[in-house]
């Protein structure tokens, strides 16, 4: 990272870091939603999370949410149906990466003055989209076909995210000896989370026989390194730090945060196996004023189960090419040295790109988990986004207050 | 070169879809020539192909030959057919190959089982003519 930015995020640590907090978090029924869109889904959550705040729906100024990639002016739905409207209103554009974007421009939108309650959120109806009915069965594609790549592609037969991120997960194991035993360790571990959390969509337990018998999809990933398709949403609200002593919830302040896009594509450069998580989680440490060893639980962005093990390594749990050892250690557990994806993530919970792990995060630190759940003495929390294409990379640092 | 399907037959497999930037190189495949674009004015190749150097953002470039020699960058294989026309064509390899002009292109590794393709492997470009003034640069091992 330049010096320039280096003193960017420096100084944007003293304006920002511990202003802002989030007070209210809710998710809508997660799994198999069917007959609900993805508008609602949001609804719902974003109902749970004013609920959750205890904040007047009167008070809401800010609406930063992202829909469907197919959607056009998400917001103003949003802002509709809950009967708002809004000092400050945008959709984000990012893929996985985008929810913990929208948290961080609500911190710039409350600093700014421009509004003093941003409600953000994210939902949707994947599970619906290509499975409901036999018509989606066949279908199968969420994304809509003018978003689909149109030559060195396709006629390779090479289609959808699984095997982008399967092309990392090939080059890590040739460089580092990284073998589908750790994969597996990554989705056993947030199965076993799962089973912890009444609402996950999966409910079975899962065995490292069970992910070796699994189904190929597209080597060297199986069905269970993929993660669900789901329908599920999930909302958060964030207000200064000052406003957020007098709620409800025991407030949990944004500490720091950090981006970093590699645009130059996901086949460029080492980019598959050293991810923008890298620098942008230097920049979320730096404005915190904190590092990998004062991270108590993490919630990280697992589309895929490699993609768990190349952050921990790009965001300084263990060196790179080392992240093998490190899940094999069982340091993802309950009761491991760095207990990650603790409601089940992606892999077993239900994927609503990254929204559910900033509320997991959020929860983690209120303390208010029945014992089995929570991560004893959890003070920080840090939370990735990943997605558009595989390189626009977010990153969210929370602490309990 | 747009995709066609009728109801009884087989859907066939994807072509593509030049954008108007891509027209040339899917004319020297046609007459089994892998061809890229070259700055004028720094000398590197680049692909997929665009109208200005990514490297120097010169606007002067020409089409030229490569040797169609490069190394398997990563590879995966495809177990799930996402396409009806890949029905039976299973496991298949789609590889990312770093061409020894340094530019990286999706393709297939043909003509070996998928099994026995590695990471960093020699490979070198196979034309494959998979329609009417169609050919796909492909590779095999070196």
């Amino acid at each position: 990272m330049s010096s320039v930015l280096e003193h960017a995020a420096a100084s944007a640590g003293s304006d920002v870091r511990d202003r802002c907090a989030v007070v209210g978090v809710g998710h809508s029924r997660l799994g198999k939603v069917p007959g609900v869109s993805s508008l609602d889904l949001s609804i719902e959550a974003m109902k749970n999370a004013i609920a959750d705040s205890g904040v007047p729906l009167s008070d809401i100024d800010g609406i930063i949410c992202r829909g469907p990639d197919d959607s056009y002016t998400h917001h103003q739905r949003i802002g509709e149906r809950l009967g708002i409207n809004a000092r400050f209103s945008t959709t984000m554009d990012n893929g996985g990466a985008s929810q913990i974007m929208s948290i961080i421009l609500a911190t710039f939108v409350i600093r700014a003055g421009m509004a003093k309650t941003v409600l953000c959120g994210f939902g949707r109806d994947a599970w619906s989209r290509t499975h409901a009915t036999e018509e989606a069965r066949v279908r199968n594609e969420t994304r809509p076909e003018s978003q689909r790549p149109r030559e060195f592609g396709p006629e390779y037969g090479y289609f959808g995210a699984v095997a982008a991120h399967a092309f990392g997960a090939q080059r890590h194991m040739a460089l580092y000896g990284t073998t589908r035993e750790h994969f597996a360790e990554i989705a056993v571990a947030f199965r076993e989370h799962a089973l912890r959390n009444p609402d996950a969509m999966m409910k079975k337990p899962m065995t490292v026989e069970d992910y070796f018998a699994a189904r190929m999809i597209v080597s060297p990933f199986g069905m269970f390194d993929c993660s669900l398709r789901s329908d599920g949403a999930g909302a958060v609200i964030v207000t200064s730090a000052e406003r957020a002593r007098d709620l409800r919830q025991p407030p949990v302040l944004i500490k720091g945060f950090g981006t970093h896009t590699n645009a130059r594509g996901w086949f460029a450069d080492d980019n598959m196996v050293n991810t923008a998580a890298g620098p942008s989680g230097q920049m979320a440490y730096r404005m915190a004023g904190l590092g990998p060893k004062d991270v108590d639980t993490a919630q990280i962005y697992d589309c895929f189960t490699y993609m768990v093990l190349t952050q921990l390594e790009d965001y300084g749990f263990c060196e790179k090419g080392e992240g093998g050892g490190f899940v094999s250690s069982g340091a993802l557990r309950m009761d491991g040295s760095l207990p990650t994806n603790t409601s089940g993530g992606q892999l077993s919970e239900c994927h609503a790109e990254g929204m559910l792990q900033i509320c997991e995060g959020v929860r983690q630190l209120r303390h208010t988990y029945p014992k089995e759940r929570q991560v004893k003495d959890a003070e920080i929390a840090l939370i990735s986004g990943h997605g558009g294409n595989q390189v626009c990379h977010s990153t969210l640092i929370l602490g309990r207050a | 070169m747009a995709e066609t399907t009728t109801a009884a037959a087989k859907p066939r497999k994807p072509l593509p879809r030049p954008a108007p930037e891509s027209v040339p190189f899917w004319e020297a495949a046609k007459n089994h020539r892998l061809e890229l674009p070259r700055c004028n004015v720094c000398g590197k190749f680049w692909f997929p192909p665009s109208r200005s150097c990514p490297h120097c953002l010169a606007a002067d470039f020409s089409w030229t030959p490569i040797s169609g020699r490069g190394t398997v960058y990563s590879f995966v294989v495809f177990h799930r057919v996402y396409h009806p026309a890949y029905e039976g064509e299973v496991p298949y390899v789609v590889a990312l190959i770093a061409l020894e002009e340094g530019p990286r292109m999706l393709s297939n590794v043909v003509g070996t089982p998928p099994d026995e393709v590695r990471c960093d492997m020699p490979v070198k470009v196979a034309f494959d003519d998979v329609a009417d003034g169609v050919a796909l640069p492909k590779f095999t091992p070196a």
